[in-house]
């Protein structure tokens, strides 16, 4: 037996994760999201290869089920794509929350299709909701048996509201695959959480591959000393970002500190994505963090006392603020972020944050590359950026030494690293196969890896075999018994006994194990003997004695 | 074990049952179900073994719960772990590593480090650190032992705190904290979640190594980092703990370590930061906290925090720290007054104010300079004493002569003397109860510069023993600050506590030479008082040291006075007089000390040896005449001291020679009464402060329902049953008690049986009703009750015993009154 995958995204790159794992005959496929810098067809997943690797002729039959980490549209953005335009109508699973959100997640996204006038690939708001409507939510740790031999659970990724691993299991071969995941919590959420479990392979994210994070806590203080700074000294903070998870974080942390300094300075949150999606946190405190769920009752930490609806009409308002704005990366495309770059990056009082990833060939890639003050918009325009930069390093991935623990942690025999960058990926894997001793593989997009699966096997044992083993162990302790008292107790340890037999497999009968003697009795034939006539005379003459 | 055999039939559960007995827990009940014949008969050997007090072989039980240690039960798993845990907690370290056994455990625990169950991980914690303790005890013995085996088993903890489950990651943190010995390489590592490459981290890891380092590192490094940050406050809180307990391994690591504590000031959780800021006093009490000016700014919000608790605990601990710079010093004063102003009714400030002053001798003689100058230039009614920042700023001032650095001469203006007059109450307080208002009154007025106070002789309270007061005001301080801080005092404060003290009195012992016998006697009677605080505080075998020296300072006390009596008086008295009751108690309190302490050491024993000696040598100069009983105790004492030293770990100290000799020379003894004046000048007092496993033999008992307005009734004449509930502390099967009971003259002792009480090594305790034999013809009558012991190791001189004990006890509890009235008049 053995546990195939497909990577048909995120391979060696980060977007469109999708990753088709077949094991034992069910086809399982994690995650179904779209690439924000590609359009139209090519930002999907090249879905009919999973056709031609089964044979089947719709999805449909080809796939047992379909399992959603979690709402990034990287991991969600094409689910409506492939159920209503390709037509599968299996079961999709998701937890609660990311059927809560992906709606609002994917009706953003089909406005960036209706804008940038997609020619193929599009969607329909009718479809995300029939969509939406065929999915089974799931909930942590539940165990749900998909088919007779199919068996999927969700365990707690942190990352974003509501992100989940999926382990997923077909008879004795198991895998996890964990989306993104975060292995240190921040203010609202927790960190990932997960049983030690026997796995054959596990699939992890490895976005930052090659970082390793000094403590939270240091850079909390760098962003509100830099916040602070400019804040007091009458600038204005642009925090770009996606809508859900670190903008609640930033929020809070942001809400905290201006109680603390009892400051009366506006935060506004742009559009009401970032607004909604709260209203949606208040809604999901079960999947928050432990210090949120203590406290919500007395105070609903989502509740924020000092943020505001921001109108179109304040950009040019003077004075001091701080904005939340989508998209993150700052495209140049469009997006709210970007509009409101334009008018106060010019001006050295203000501050524009960075997200911790910037997608190539976005401002916020060029910004952080390089230290760029001309960002051409195109032929004509261009912005002279004079505003300070603060790369924020808050990031809802874990850092290598967080993947280098988790994979320790589940101790699998197989890893496969996906949604990361090439090189980084290619030296991870050597530290995993270094340190941990565990083979690593991080497949291109369209490769396909296939790893031998555990497999069990029942047998049954004679009663002689298991008489002739339990008296040798009492001939055994016997013997000991005389040490027990006083002896080195070192051996202790090692103090498994083997037993020998011979296993017999038979055809169309359950497997075997007998005693030596046994056998030739199974077997029905008669007992040969070959006897040895040994020829060095001086050996035996020794042995004789 | 009773029956090895059966333990070894091939029947894990066997031995698992007789463990189960001994130890009743959820194991008994799953694991005395099968065939009824091996539940019966290991209870014998059980209780066998349970009366002799710890198991005589554990490496039975140790290698059956091994191998239930891989059994496929998860919940088996975590109890045999737990039993293991048990078993080696029980065995004192000498047998565990000839046998092994801590090896073993040891294999045990790392092999299901990694188990699936949290259950058998969380078990697994708790078995390495007993197993940490163990290795870090054979050290102690046996310096030779390398530390690589501790620096393993301290990765292979902090890889545990990194652990999916919060129970784990809780206990892991704990263990940590308490390990014992670890290399400075591999505490830097904690701190940082990037691998360090040095020298000294690879080296003693991979030597003797087969697995390559970096398996083990990986997961441990920045144990720490992860530590404060993680989700729940109570992993938090244990981070925080232990990343202060293990500050005092190395100063590097402590500064690094101060560096995330201070981060978790901005935690959202208070349990949190108190914690950290207790964490913070622990390395300011071991002397490992370097306050930096970037840490000042954060610390210094902590003073004028919104919630007390905080204020309260970050001023402890300035009272404790160093600051390296004068404006650092004078931020801490001005911030320190200004949360005087915010909250006046917090008046523990000037006592923090005084410390801090104290301890920046220097700093605080400037202030003392800027404040004179203030005064001088006030004019009248100007400077109003009343506000807190003078008041304050006063005591800083007043505090510089008290500081450590005494070699650089502070002069403090005797203007501010003459101010702090008016301030005496604060001064006072702020000193603690170790000094009475009137001695600190005529000091200032003595430094004031002002006429005496009253008829009190200023140069006797603070003249020549000036140097000595302020030594034990210090150490009173210091106590105070800490147990009021922390309830239970750290081991290595009460040392140094205990050690400045005995230094106090030993120079005590020299003053009594030059005969200035009062104050030899206050300075041992306020050490004494000292060390009683102390060993309130504390417990275990400290707790026993400390109650131990108590009893030997009682000694020396009366050894001082009665040699006075004896110098000033020659004539020999017949009658008892006071040297009689003095020598009487000077030999009680030496049998106490012989007596009621389990687990003496040889130098513990040679000083009470010697303490005994000169005790019978003053009995025998007070008699004048050479009694049998005291020769005879005196030849005892003298070949057991020989005994003592016979194999050379410690010598005969002049003093025993020297009476060893004399009394070789002359068998009657008239040539040790007439040398007496020489050999007590040569007794030295060379209080050890190596107590080992020090355990105090004591006991409680009371009699139910019984006080004066409720009495036990009786008829006259008649015995009657008392019933009395009694707890012994650390008493072995080979001693004998008596129950000594007496109404008036007459007295009855009853032998007490005690084995069956129900109880561990420790504590036992049991009820029993004791019969009295006669009851007088009277309408009520009180009985007088106490515990005592015999002492085994003196000479009786009473043979005949009447039934009783020998004459030589010692009293164990205190006396106990019981009440009874005659039925007919109820």
């Amino acid at each position: 037996m053995s546990i195939e995958c497909l990577v048909l995204g995120a391979g060696q790159d980060v977007g469109k994760s999708c990753v088709v794992a077949t094991i034992g005959g069910r086809r399982v496929m994690f995650d179904c999201g779209v690439h924000l810098f590609c359009r139209g067809r090519s930002s999907y997943p090249e879905f009919d290869r999973i056709l031609a690797a089964s044979g089947a002729t719709d999805f449909t039959a080809a796939i047992s089920c379909v399992v959603i980490t979690h709402s990034h549209l990287d991991h969600i953005g094409a689910l409506p794509y492939f159920t209503e335009v390709c037509g599968y109508h299996g079961p999709i699973y998701m937890t609660y929350p990311t059927k809560a959100l992906a709606p609002m997640m994917l009706e953003d996204y089909r406005k960036v299709m209706v804008d940038q006038q997609w020619e193929e690939g599009q969607y329909s708001y009718e479809d995300i909701l029939r969509c939406l409507k065929k999915v089974i939510p799931l909930d942590l740790k539940q165990t749900i048996q998909v088919d007779k031999d199919l068996v999927i659970r969700a365990y707690y990724a942190g990352h974003v509201l509501g992100a989940a691993m999926i382990y997923a299991k077909v008879g004795d071969a198991a895998m996890v695959y964990t989306g993104d995941y975060n292995m240190t919590p921040d203010r609202h959420l927790g960190a990932a959480q997960i049983d030690r479990l026997k796995l054959d392979l596990l699939i992890t994210e490895s976005t930052y591959a090659k970082t390793t994070r000094d403590s939270r806590r240091a850079r909390e203080r760098e962003f509100l000393q830099a916040v602070h700074k400019c804040v007091s000294g009458g600038g204005k903070v642009l925090i770009p970002l996606f809508a859900v998870g670190r903008a609640q974080e930033l929020c809070m942390l942001l809400d905290d500190y201006w109680e603390r300094m009892n400051w009366k300075i506006p935060i506004y949150f742009s559009a009401g994505l970032t607004i909604q999606s709260n209203t949606y946190y208040k809604m999901l405190i079960g999947w928050t963090s432990q210090k949120i769920k203590d406290n919500y009752r007395a105070h609903n930490p989502f509740d924020f006392k000092h943020v505001r609806h921001f109108e179109r009409s304040f950009i040019n308002n003077p004075g001091p603020c701080v904005l939340f704005a989508t998209p993150g990366m700052i495209s140049n495309s469009g997006g709210f972020s970007f509009e409101v770059f334009k008018k106060w990056a010019p001006s050295e009082k203000n501050l524009v944050t960075l997200p911790g990833y910037c997608g190539p060939g976005s401002i916020g890639h060029k910004l952080m590359s390089g230290k760029s003050t001309r960002i051409e918009v195109d032929k004509d325009t261009h912005i002279d950026v004079r505003c300070q930069i603060h790369q924020l390093a808050f990031s809802p991935h874990t850092d290598s030494k967080g993947i280098m623990d988790l994979i320790e942690f589940l101790s699998p025999k197989h890893v496969i690293l996906v949604h990361g960058e090439k090189p980084l990926m290619a030296f991870l894997k050597e530290r995993v196969e270094s340190e941990l001793g565990m083979p690593c593989y991080y497949p291109a997009n369209n490769e396909s890896v296939s790893i031998p699966a555990t497999k069990n096997l029942k047998m049954s044992a004679t009663e002689r075999f298991i008489t002739s083993c339990a008296s040798e162990q009492t001939e055994d302790n016997l013997r000991k018994q005389k040490l027990i008292c006083g002896s080195n107790m070192s051996e202790a340890n090692t103090d498994r006994k083997l037993a020998e037999g011979i296993l017999l497999m038979e055809k169309n009968k359950a497997v075997k194990i007998l005693c030596e003697d046994e056998l030739v009795q199974v077997l029905g034939m008669e007992r040969h003997l070959v006897q040895n006539e040994p020829m060095v005379s001086s050996r035996t003459g020794a042995a004789g004695e | 074990m009773g029956d090895p055999h059966l333990l070894s039939s091939a029947h894990p559960a066997a031995a698992a049952s007789s463990f189960a007995r001994k130890h009743p827990g959820p194991i008994d009940e799953r694991f005395s179900d099968p065939s009824p014949h091996i539940t019966k008969r290991p209870r014998v050997a059980a209780d066998t073994a349970a009366t002799g007090g710890s198991a005589p072989y554990p490496e039975a039980e140790v290698r059956s719960l091994v191998m239930m240690a891989g059994g496929i039960y998860p919940l088996a798993r975590a109890e045999a772990l737990r039993g293991l845990a048990a078993v080696l907690g029980k065995v004192d370290a000498y047998r565990c590593f000839v046998a092994g056994i801590v090896e073993c455990c040891y294999g045990c625990a790392v092999e299901l480090m990694r188990d699936e169950d949290e259950g058998v991980r969380l078990a697994v914690v708790g078995l390495l650190g007993l197993c940490a303790q163990k290795f870090a005890a054979r050290w102690d013995v046996d310096a030779k032992s390398d530390g690589d085996i501790m620096d393993l088993i301290f990765q292979q903890l902090s890889s545990m705190a990194r652990d999916m489950c919060t129970k784990v990651r809780i206990e892991a943190f704990g263990a940590l904290g308490k390990m014992q010995r670890v290399s400075e390489g591999v505490l830097l590592q904690l701190l940082s979640k990037k691998v360090i490459k040095t020298d000294t981290m690879s080296g003693t890891i991979i030597k003797g190594q087969k697995l390559p380092p970096k398996l083990k590192i990986p997961c441990a490094a920045g144990i720490f980092a992860h530590g404060i940050e993680d989700e729940f406050y109570q992993v938090r809180t244990a981070a925080c703990t232990s990343l202060g307990a293990l500050a005092k391994f190395s100063s590097q690591y402590a500064e690094k370590a101060l560096d995330l504590l201070m981060d978790m000031m901005n935690d959202d959780t208070e349990t949190v930061r108190l914690q950290t800021l207790q964490a913070l006093f622990h390395m300011a009490t071991y002397g490992y906290l370097s306050m930096q000016e970037k840490h000042m700014h954060m610390f210094l919000g902590l003073l004028v925090d919104a919630n007390a608790l905080i204020r309260n605990a970050a001023r402890k601990i300035l009272g404790l720290v160093n600051l390296p710079k004068l404006q650092m010093f004078k931020s801490a004063i001005d911030c320190l007054i200004a949360s005087l102003e915010k909250n006046p009714e917090e008046q523990d400030i000037y006592g923090i104010l005084f410390s801090i002053g104290k301890n920046h001798g220097s700093f605080s003689a400037n202030i003392a300079k800027h404040l004179a100058k203030e005064i001088a230039t006030a004019s009248d009614g100007e400077l109003i004493l009343d506000r807190p920042r003078v008041k304050a700023l006063m005591i800083v001032s007043i505090s510089a002569p008290f500081s450590d650095d005494k070699h650089k001469k502070l002069d403090i203006p005797s203007i501010i003397f003459s101010h702090a007059i008016s301030l005496l109450g604060k001064v006072s307080c702020a000193l603690g109860e170790e000094v009475n208002q009137d001695s600190l009154l005529s000091y200032l007025c003595h430094k004031g510069g002002m006429p005496l106070w009253g008829n009190r002789s200023v140069s006797a309270e603070f003249g020549e023993s000036e140097s000595c007061k302020v030594e034990t005001v210090e150490v009173g301080e210091q106590i105070e600050n800490t147990a009021k801080a922390t309830k239970c005092l750290d081991r290595v404060l009460v040392m140094q506590s205990v050690e400045s003290i005995l230094q106090t009195v030993e120079g005590a012992w020299t003053m009594r030479m030059s005969c200035d016998v009062c104050e030899a006697r206050t300075i041992l009677r306020t050490c004494k008082e000292e060390l009683k605080v102390l060993a309130e505080n504390s417990s275990g075998s400290i707790g026993a040291f400390l109650s131990f020296l108590c009893e030997y300072l009682d000694a020396i006390r009366l050894v001082v006075e009665l040699w006075q009596l004896i110098q000033l008086d020659n004539s020999y008295t017949v009658g008892l007089t006071a040297p009689d009751i003095l020598l009487e108690k000077l030999n009680i309190s030496v049998r106490r000390m012989e007596c009621c302490y389990a687990g003496l050491n040889r130098g513990l024993e040679v000083q009470v040896m010697e303490l005994s000696l000169l005790a019978n040598l003053l009995g025998l100069s007070n008699i004048g005449a050479c009694s049998k009983a005291v020769l005879s105790k005196l030849v005892w004492v003298i070949n057991r001291l020989e005994g003592l030293c016979a194999d050379g770990s410690c010598e005969l100290s002049d003093f025993s020679r020297e009476i060893k000799k004399t009394f070789e020379a002359d068998h009657i003894g008239n040539a040790l009464i007439r040398n007496i004046h020489t050999s007590v000048e040569l007794f030295r007092l060379k209080p050890t402060t190596d107590f080992g496993a020090l355990k105090a033999i004591s006991a409680v008992f009371q009699v139910c329902d019984n006080n004066s307005e409720n009495p036990l009734s009786y008829i006259c004449g008649l015995p009657v049953g008392v019933s009395f509930n009694i707890s012994l502390w650390n008493i072995s099967s080979n001693n004998r008690l008596w129950l000594h009971m007496s109404i008036g003259e007459s007295v009855q002792h009853t032998f007490l049986e005690f084995s069956s009480f129900e109880g561990d090594g420790e504590v036992k305790s049991g009820s029993m009703v004791v019969p009295l034999n006669t009851t007088p013809m009277a309408h009520s009558f009180v009985l007088r009750v106490c515990l005592i012991m015999e002492c085994y190791g003196g000479i009786s001189s009473n043979q005949e015993r009447h039934g009783g004990p020998s004459d030589c006890v010692v009293q164990l509890s205190d006396e106990l009154d019981v009440y009874f009235v005659s039925t007919g008049q109820r």
